[in-house]
Order: structure tokens, then C-alpha cells, then sequence
């Protein structure tokens, strides 16, 4: 088909370009150059700095032509060209002649250009008339100025916050556009300061706004001045008739932001949703697909904070399932999930099962988590529900939908007691056909966790010696020990299991034999019903608590000798950072893969290896560990941080050391602390390292004895003494002998704060009204002048140590007062929280007023005190 | 903050582009993303009819006019309604230059004509023609 860009190329057009340098312009070719140039750079081509610089000057000639047209075609190719400050210089003065000129759409495009390619300076000259065509009766230039601005804004803040007034007033003008511009960017030039935005939208929801763009923003601002002021206000929300009021209003666009910016209001009840919700079901039923995806969209999002509202939209949606648009169908599916009745899921079900078909794994997915959660509201329900989940389990898919089912099965039967014996068959008739080794693994283990505990395990055995038959090594591996599992838990299928697990030992892979060779000769007897020795199970099915990379390394050291092995010179220790690696673990969903109890936390960690310690094991229970405080610099030879654990009656330092020198070896590793500044505390026990070598870390304690429940304060010294031998880097051996060496390291402090647990509560009120004023403390501290509020907040959070709670912790900006909520747990186990309430003043001085609630007067007083000092 | 305007033949090829804060190498992939969305959904669909689709977190608004395909992207504030609004603007503008909604070869003969419309929208198209 014929094209007038058809064979173009960049050298032609730029050779044609000459044109612009003909003393008689041709008015029309040089548009068409102009119009192909542009063609050239919408199609992504792009000009080298030469070529854009000789093209640029050619076009500024043609400034000389009276041609209206040809004269926009040149602004336009300006901005395109970006031409840099030193050639500016050369359209400027046009430019500024055509700011001025009585055709409108000169002066608008002018000023348009002018600002897009110029800076500072120039701005400065031209600022005059940047500010009288704000006010221009053409809205085209006025709109032109206003949009300048607001770009500006990013570059040359200062003076464009010098137009207010004349901004002001174009507000008021009574061009929609020009009324939208004006207010986008007057919102801007005031954003930093929350009374000056406040009076304007008080100002503006009381008059009448004509462009529905504009009302759209003032909608948003006064989301947001009502978000700021609610933090401290209480009683009926500012503003709130205006939006109901916009639900009105006869553009659409105005009435779906107010309801959106209804349904987001932070802490909103049932009966200020009610009007938001009327009006989004009725976009429900509308023939634009953009605006039941809008209406959909908002409904799933206030389904997730208030199903029950939703529910009169229920029947609406249902229509949307077989919508041809995926997005909107996939969105009413799931919030009719949330928002379902109980009575309701059957026929829910039905409808949804032709549907997953025809959707992409991704928006299953989605689909699936919804149906979990569903299942879990109404446990009654598992039977359809997991029945739903089994059938498309068994159609086609992609490992990470598979695995969403899996999980969401595994955790109904965790949750659901009456499922479990359904869902292990379900769960089994899918591992007879599927295709990822790892899921039928994560299986298998399962079964073996809770097929034993089942009425009738044996229905289980057959599917799983089936894989043991039919698939590939790892699987059969898998499948040994989920055998060897239920023998070992069920009495009575021993001599059955024994004769299965004999057959494996003529398989073809080693694992597979190594492993039925184990379990053969450990579980008992010779296949006979005997019951399995307790410490049998624990060695074959318990966890392995060590380390895997420690057991690694030290396998690895073990030189083969008439010794054997002892895995008891594995070290337990875990190496830096276990509060990162924890938190992760904590944050996984309950699938296969993790255990079904709480995540384990550090204290748990440090707790088993202090108990392994013979002579810590009788200081009790561990309160509180702290982080690792560094006391060596970066890049130093010796690396040493240490952890402070703090008892009722003694504190134990962990000196965690690593040795930076591949030609040294240290042994005999010693902290010698001087705590002549630490009076209450007295060094009753130490534990040296034995043997430092390159690059593994290692532990060295002291431990001091104070007085019980006393949260003991004081500031401790510490050299690291050894003795370092010579290491020769290329065998690895070292000498004989060694020489006695010491290094100083940084001292350290015991801080109130390490005697408070960071202990969150989810409903700070409740909390606060249940532990009562009896023992309450209030009073008022000048903390005197600060940097900001908010370091003066972060800097008394970090000297009580205690946790913030409701995210109270985040200080909005520029504000002038704060209230932190903050609980934790005292040592002796003493439940505390804490209101502080902060407010500064213009010459930066902080006053803080601090209320503490507690279950023990001494730990209130305790804590005013921490602060007065 | 509006992403990106894309203007495509019935083929797929790209006749205007404008990216809005989008690095390099992901206009290759918003391009091939866009033209491919056309192609799946576009057939059949009326002149001006408005598609809407989401994309991670990113929405898009598109429809066609006469033998060309217009595609708007948005986020945070341009949301879907902000988009359907301001591709109305894209639509009508086109419409007044070309006369009537464009084959490709009419839009190609216009094309310096659309260009500077495109940039110069305010409202309705208001400067001379």
C-alpha cells in the first residue's frame, strides 16, 4: 500500500533538510521535511549530536517565514531537537518575540518551547510574561503558561513559587481546562505546607468547580487533607458531605473517584461506605468495559477490609463472571469469594469451573488462594471446595499453578481435621500422574508426616509403593522413606513394609538401596509387629539440628583415622545474621516446605546453644539476646562482634571471631574484659576458643554475674588475647610453635534498653485499657533543641528499646506533633507500654510528654527514670 | 503519570510513538506487549469502542480508529477513567484532522498535521486548521 514514508531514510531527509537554508522559502516543502524528520524520530530513530546541532540551526532560519503552519511545525521540531544551552542562545530572542505576538497560538507554543528548552537565567528575564499569560483570556495560553509551570516546578522551584497570585486567580477562571491546570498546579507550589493546602480545599469544595478534571484533583487533595488531620482528630470527618456529595455529580469520572477516595478513607464504617458502594454497583451493570473493570476493581479491594458490604453487589457479579474482558472476570471471581455465604459456594463453584479454562495460570492462581481462604471461613464447606480444588489438579497446568493447589490442600487438611482423610487420597490420586519430581516428593514426605496418624494408613501404601515401581530415582528415594515411615509409626504394617522395602533393595540407584538398607536394619525386629525404639524414629524421622554447612565443613576437615566421626565436634553455632535468615524463613507461606509451628526466632537459636554450654546451663531461661555490636572496624585483621544475652541473674557476652589472615593461626582465644566500669557486675565464667584458623568464625564467652531482676548497667572493656602461630598458606600446616599476642578492641555498653523485649500488640487501646492505671506514670520531659521531630521520636524509640506499634513510629512530614505508641516486655516478664506524645516548636525544641502503663510500679518508674536521664 | 501513546497500522507497525519516563530496554518489551494485545483483542471491535486491560500494576486503554489502533498507558493517577479520558481527546483530535476516522494511508498524508495536534492539545482542538 502506498505510503508517503515508504523507502525513507535518515541521510535523505537530512540532506533535504537544506531546504530551510534557501534564501526564498517554500513554505509547504519545508513542512513536509519537518513533518518526515518527525516521522523518523516517532519511529525511534535517533539523531547524533552533529546531525541534531546542524539540523537545529538550519530550522532557526526559518523564523523568517510568515506561515503560520510551517511556524508550529518549527516549535515542534525544536523540542524535539532538545537543542543544548549554548545554542538556545540563537532562537531566544524569536522565541521571546512570538511570547508576545498578537496570534494566540504563537504565544502559546512560544512559551511552551521557551520553558521546555531553557534555564534558570533566562527565566528570570522572561518570568514577566510567563505571569500575565497565566491570567491570558486565550485559555490555549494560559493553559500553556500553567503547564510550564507545573514542570518547571521540578527544576526552578523558587521562582515558579512566585507566580501564587496570578495562579490564584486563574483557578477561579471560567475555563474548565485552565480552572484544572491552575489548581494541579497551585496544589503543587503549596504541597509542603498542610494549612495552606487545607484552606484551599476548604475554599474550593465550597464554590463550584466546573471541570471535572479539576474536581477529580480536589476529590484527591481532600482525600488526602482529610487523612493528615484524622491522625489527630476524633468525632464526624471533615468533608465527607463533599464527597458524598460528588457521587452526584453527572461525570463519571468525578463520581468513581469520590467513591474510591470514600472506600479508601482509613478507618471506615459501614455506613459511610454505603452510599460509595450503591453507585459502584450500578458501574457494575454498565456497558463501558472501563468502567465495570474500574467498579470491580474498586469492590475487590474493599472486599479484603469489609466483605460484608459488598455482599448486596454479590448477584451483579455473578453476571460478570462469563464477561468477555479476563481482567474484570477474574476480579469478580475473587471478590465474590471473599464476600460469599456460606449457602451460596455450591452454586459459586459450579460457575466458576467453566470458567478456569479460559484463564492464564497467573489469574489462577489468584483464583486458588481465594478458594483456600474461602475453605477456611467455612470449614463445613471442604468437601466441595477441596473436591473443586482435586479437579483442577488434575487438568493442564504450570508447576507454580500445580503448587498452589498442592499448598492449598495441604493447609485445609492442617486446618480441617474432617478433611484429612479426603484430602490424602486426592493428594495421592495426583501423585499417580504427575509430572514435577519435586511436588511428588513434597508429597510423599507429607504422607509420611500424617498418613501414619490416619485410621487406616494402609490405604495409603499401595500409591505410594507405586512410585517406588514407576518413576524416577529421586521419586523412588522419596517414596522409601515415606514407606519406612509408616513402618516405623504403625506397628502392626511392619512385616508387610519389611517385605517392600527388601524389594528395593535391588534397585538400580544407590540412594534408593542405601536408603532401604537403613531402614531395614534400624526399625526393629525382622519384620515382625514390634514396636520401634523411640530413639530409632528420633535418628531416622527427627530433624538434624545442626547446621548443614557446618556438618559440611567438618566432614570435610575429618581425617579418615581409627577414630571414627563424632558429630558432637560439630559446632551448632549459627553463623552472623540470624535475625535476617529467621525473619525470611517466618515470612514463607505454610506449604509444603515449611514446619506448621510458629517460626522460629533467634532467641530459640542462642537459647539450645547456650544450654549446650555446660557451664551457662544452669543460668535459666534466656530473656533477651541483642544484635551483634561491631567492635573492630572494617577491613581489620581480626574480626570480632559480640552478642550480649542477658539472664535473670547473669549476662553472658558471645564474642563472635573471625580471623582475616590466611598466614596465621590462632589458638587459646581469650577476651580479657575490664569491668571496672560496670560495678554490679562480677566475671564468674569464660570459655576460650580453642582454635581460630582462617576465615571460620568462631565463639569465645565471659559471662558475669548481677543481681537478680536488677537491670544493671555499665560499660565494659575488651582485649582479645591468643596465641598466633605461623601458617605456610601452600600446605596449610602450621608450626610448633607460637607467641602469646594480644588486640585491643572497642568497648562496649549494657544499656537499659537490652533488659526490653521488642513485643508488639495488634490493639494498642485494648491493650492499654487492660493493664489499667494502677501502675500508670505520667510526665513531661523539654528534650531541647533537635534536628527534626522525627529524630528526636527515632532516637527516644531507640533508648527504650521497645517496639512500635500500629506504625506509629513513621512521623508525617512537616508536622508539628506526634503520638508513638509503644509496647514491649520488661525483664521478669513484665508487660509495659508506653504513649508518647511530641511536639515542637518554630525555634526546634522538642517536649515530649511520656505515659507508661504497667504490671509492676518499680518497671514504670524504671522507665521515666531512663528518660530523665 | 501517563507512560506511553503508541498509534499502530492494522499490521502492528508503529506509527507514532511518545514513552514518558520508560527506559530503553523496556519500550522493546511495552512495544511487542501493546501490538500483541491489539492483535489478541482488537478484531471485531467498533470504531471507539474502549478496551482496558492491566499489566503489573500498569493499566492500558485502547481502541481503534478506522485502520489505526491507539494504545494509552498509565499509572498511579492515570488510572483507567484518567486514561479513557484523555484517549476521547486523542480520538477527537485525530478524527478533526483526518475528517473522518483514518485509513493508514489518510493518517500517513496528515501525518505532520497530527503531529502538531497531538502536541498542542488542550481541550477540544481549538487552533485553526
Amino acid at each position: 500500500e502506498y505510503s508517503p514514508f515508504s523507502g525513507i531514510e535518515k541521510g535523505a531527509v537530512l540532506q533535504e533538510a537544506r531546504v530551510f537554508n534557501d534564501p526564498q522559502l517554500d513554505s509547504r516543502r519545508c513542512s513536509q521535511v519537518i513533518t518526515k524528520l518527525l516521522y523518523l524520530l516517532n519511529q525511534g530513530d535517533s539523531f547524533t549530536k552533529t546531525e541534531a546541532t546542524e539540523v537545529f540551526f538550519s530550522v532557526t532560519k526559518l523564523f523568517q517565514a510568515r506561515d503560520i503552519g510551517l511556524r508550529r511545525m518549527v516549535y515542534l521540531i525544536i523540542k524535539e531537537l532538545s537543542p543544548s544551552a549554548d545554542e538556545v542562545i540563537i532562537v531566544t530572542s524569536s522565541l521571546m518575540k512570538d511570547m508576545n505576538s498578537k496570534t494566540d497560538v504563537y504565544r502559546a507554543n512560544a512559551i511552551r518551547v521557551l520553558c521546555r528548552i531553557t534555564d534558570g537565567t533566562l527565566l528570570t528575564q522572561i518570568e514577566r510574561y510567563l505571569k500575565q499569560a497565566i491570567v491570558d483570556k486565550n485559555p490555549v495560553v494560559a493553559s500553556a503558561a500553567l503547564v510550564s509551570g507545573i514542570h518547571l516546578l521540578q527544576t526552578n522551584p523558587e521562582i515558579v513559587k512566585r507566580w501564587s497570585n496570578e495562579v490564584q486567580e486563574a483557578v477561579q477562571s471560567r475555563a474548565a481546562l485552565v480552572q484544572f491546570h491552575a489548581l494541579a498546579l497551585l496544589q503543587q507550589i503549596r504541597q509542603n505546607d498542610r494549612l495552606a493546602v487545607s484552606k484551599l480545599v476548604t475554599s474550593l469544595t465550597k464554590g463550584s468547580v466546573r471541570s471535572p478534571l479539576a474536581q477529580c484533583l480536589l476529590i484527591r487533595y481532600t482525600s488526602q487533607v482529610i487523612r493528615e488531620s484524622s491522625m489527630n482528630g476524633q468525632g464526624d470527618r471533615p468533608f465527607y458531605d463533599y464527597l458524598e456529595g460528588c457521587l452526584r455529580h453527572k461525570s463519571e469520572m468525578v463520581i468513581f473517584e469520590a467513591a474510591r477516595a470514600i472506600t479508601e478513607l482509613s478507618g471506615v464504617t459501614s455506613r459511610e461506605l454505603t452510599p460509595a458502594i450503591t453507585v459502584l454497583q450500578l458501574f457494575l451493570s454498565s456497558s463501558k468495559p472501563v468502567l465495570r473493570f474500574a467498579a470491580v476493581r474498586t469492590l475487590n479491594k474493599v472486599a479484603m477490609t469489609h466483605p460484608m458490604a459488598v455482599t448486596t453487589c454479590n448477584i451483579d457479579m455473578e453476571s460478570l463472571i462469563s464477561d468477555q474482558n479476563r481482567s474484570i472476570a477474574t476480579l469478580a471471581i475473587t471478590t465474590l469469594l471473599k464476600t460469599g455465604n456460606e449457602s451460596g459456594v455450591d452454586r459459586l463453584m459450579k460457575q466458576i469451573t467453566n470458567f478456569m479454562s479460559d484463564i492464564a495460570d497467573e489469574f489462577k492462581i489468584v483464583v486458588v488462594d481465594a478458594i483456600r481462604s474461602l475453605c477456611l471461613k467455612f470449614p463445613l464447606k471442604f468437601r466441595t471446595l477441596m473436591g473443586f480444588l482435586s479437579n483442577i489438579l488434575r487438568e493442564e497446568g504450570g508447576f507454580e499453578y500445580k503448587k498452589a493447589i498442592v499448598d492449598s490442600i495441604v493447609t485445609i487438611i492442617r486446618e480441617i481435621p474432617d478433611a484429612k482423610e479426603s484430602g490424602l487420597l486426592h493428594l495421592c490420586e495426583f501423585i499417580e500422574d504427575c509430572e514435577f519430581t519435586y511436588l511428588s516428593t513434597q508429597i510423599l514426605h507429607f504422607l509420611g508426616i500424617e498418613g501414619p496418624k490416619t485410621s487406616d494408613p494402609s490405604k495409603y501404601i499401595r500409591y505410594i509403593y507405586n512410585r517406588v515401581i514407576l518413576e524416577n530415582a529421586t521419586v523412588r528415594a522419596s517414596a522409601v522413606s515415606t514407606l519406612a515411615k509408616f513402618g516405623a509409626m504403625v506397628d502392626s504394617l511392619k512385616p508387610r513394609i519389611f517385605v517392600l522395602l527388601r524389594r528395593c533393595l535391588y534397585d538400580n540407584d544407590d540412594e534408593v538401596r542405601d536408603r532401604a538398607t537403613l531402614y531395614l536394619n534400624t526399625i526393629g525386629g525382622d519384620g515382625s509387629v514390634v514396636e520401634t525404639d523411640k530413639d530409632v524414629k528420633e535418628f531416622l524421622f527427627g530433624s538434624l539440628d545442626l547446621p548443614l554447612a557446618n556438618l559440611e565443613t567438618s566432614l570435610k576437615n575429618y581425617e579418615p583415622s581409627e577414630e571414627p566421626f563424632d558429630i558432637r565436634s560439630v559446632s551448632r553455632e549459627v553463623k552472623s545474621q540470624p535475625f535476617a535468615e529467621k525473619k525470611a524463613a517466618a515470612k514463607k507461606p505454610t506449604g509444603l516446605g515449611a514446619p506448621p509451628a510458629g517460626p522460629a526466632s533467634a532467641v530459640d537459636t542462642y537459647d539450645k546453644l547456650l544450654l549446650s554450654i555446660p557451664e551457662f546451663s544452669t543460668f535459666g531461661q534466656l530473656f533477651k539476646s541483642s544484635a551483634p555490636v561491631e567492635l573492630t572496624e572494617a577491613e581489620t585483621e581480626y574480626a570480632v562482634n559480640v552478642v550480649k544475652h542477658i539472664f535473670d541473674k547473669h549476662v553472658v557476652f558471645q564474642y563472635n571471631c573471625t580471623n582475616t589472615i590466611p598466614e596465621q593461626l590462632l589458638e587459646d582465644v581469650t577476651i580479657v574484659v575490664d569491668a571496672s566500669e560496670a560495678e554490679e557486675f562480677e566475671e564468674v565464667a569464660t570459655k576460650p576458643l580453642k582454635s581460630l584458623p582462617y576465615d571460620t568464625p568462631g565463639q569465645t564467652y565471659v559471662a558475669f554475674e548481677k543481681p537478680e531482676g536488677v537491670p544493671a548497667v555499665g560499660k565494659f572493656t575488651n582485649v582479645l588475647r591468643f596465641i598466633v602461630k605461623e601458617v605456610d598458606p601452600s600446605t596449610g600446616e602450621a608450626e610448633e610453635d607460637g607467641v602469646e599476642d594480644e588486640y585491643q578492641l572497642e568497648e562496649f555498653e549494657v544499656v537499659p534498653a537490652d533488659y526490653m523485649l521488642k513485643v508488639g500488640v495488634s490493639n494498642f487501646r485494648n491493650a492499654w485499657e487492660s493493664l489499667g492505671p494502677d501502675f500508670e506514670r505520667v510526665d513531661e520531659y523539654g528534650l531541647g533543641p533537635r534536628e527534626s521531630l522525627k529524630e528526636a521520636v527515632s532516637t527516644v524509640i531507640d533508648l527504650l528499646g521497645m517496639q512500635p506499634c500500629e506504625g506509629t513510629e513513621v512521623v508525617a512530614a512537616n508536622s508539628r506533633s506526634h503520638t508513638c505508641l509503644l509496647s514491649g516486655v520488661y525483664i521478669g516478664n513484665v508487660k509495659v507500654l508506653v504513649r508518647l506524645s511530641f511536639g515542637v516548636d518554630s525555634a526546634k525544641e522538642v517536649a515530649m510528654k511520656l505515659a507508661v502503663r504497667s504490671e509492676d510500679e518499680a518497671v514504670s518508674d524504671a522507665i521515666h527514670e531512663l528518660v530523665a536521664n | 503519570m501517563l507512560l506511553a501513546v503508541l498509534i499502530a497500522n492494522s499490521e502492528g507497525n508503529i506509527l507514532v510513538e511518545r514513552f514518558n519516563g520508560v527506559p530503553g530496554e523496556e519500550r522493546l518489551h511495552w512495544r511487542s506487549f501493546l501490538v500483541k494485545l491489539g492483535a489478541d483483542n482488537l478484531k471485531g471491535v467498533k470504531n471507539e469502542e474502549l478496551c482496558v486491560a492491566c499489566h503489573k500494576s500498569v493499566y492500558i486503554v485502547y481502541t481503534v480508529l478506522g485502520h489505526v489502533s491507539i494504545y494509552l498507558v498509565g499509572k498511579d493517577e492515570y488510572d483507567e477513567l484518567a486514561l479513557s479520558e484523555a484517549i476521547f481527546v486523542v480520538t477527537s483530535a485525530i478524527k478533526d484532522v483526518c475528517g473522518k476516522p483514518p485509513t493508514e494511508r489518510l493518517f500517513l498524508d496528515k501525518y505532520g498535521r497530527i503531529c502538531l495536534c497531538l502536541d498542542e492539545i488542550v481541550w477540544k482542538v481549538s487552533s485553526p486548521s
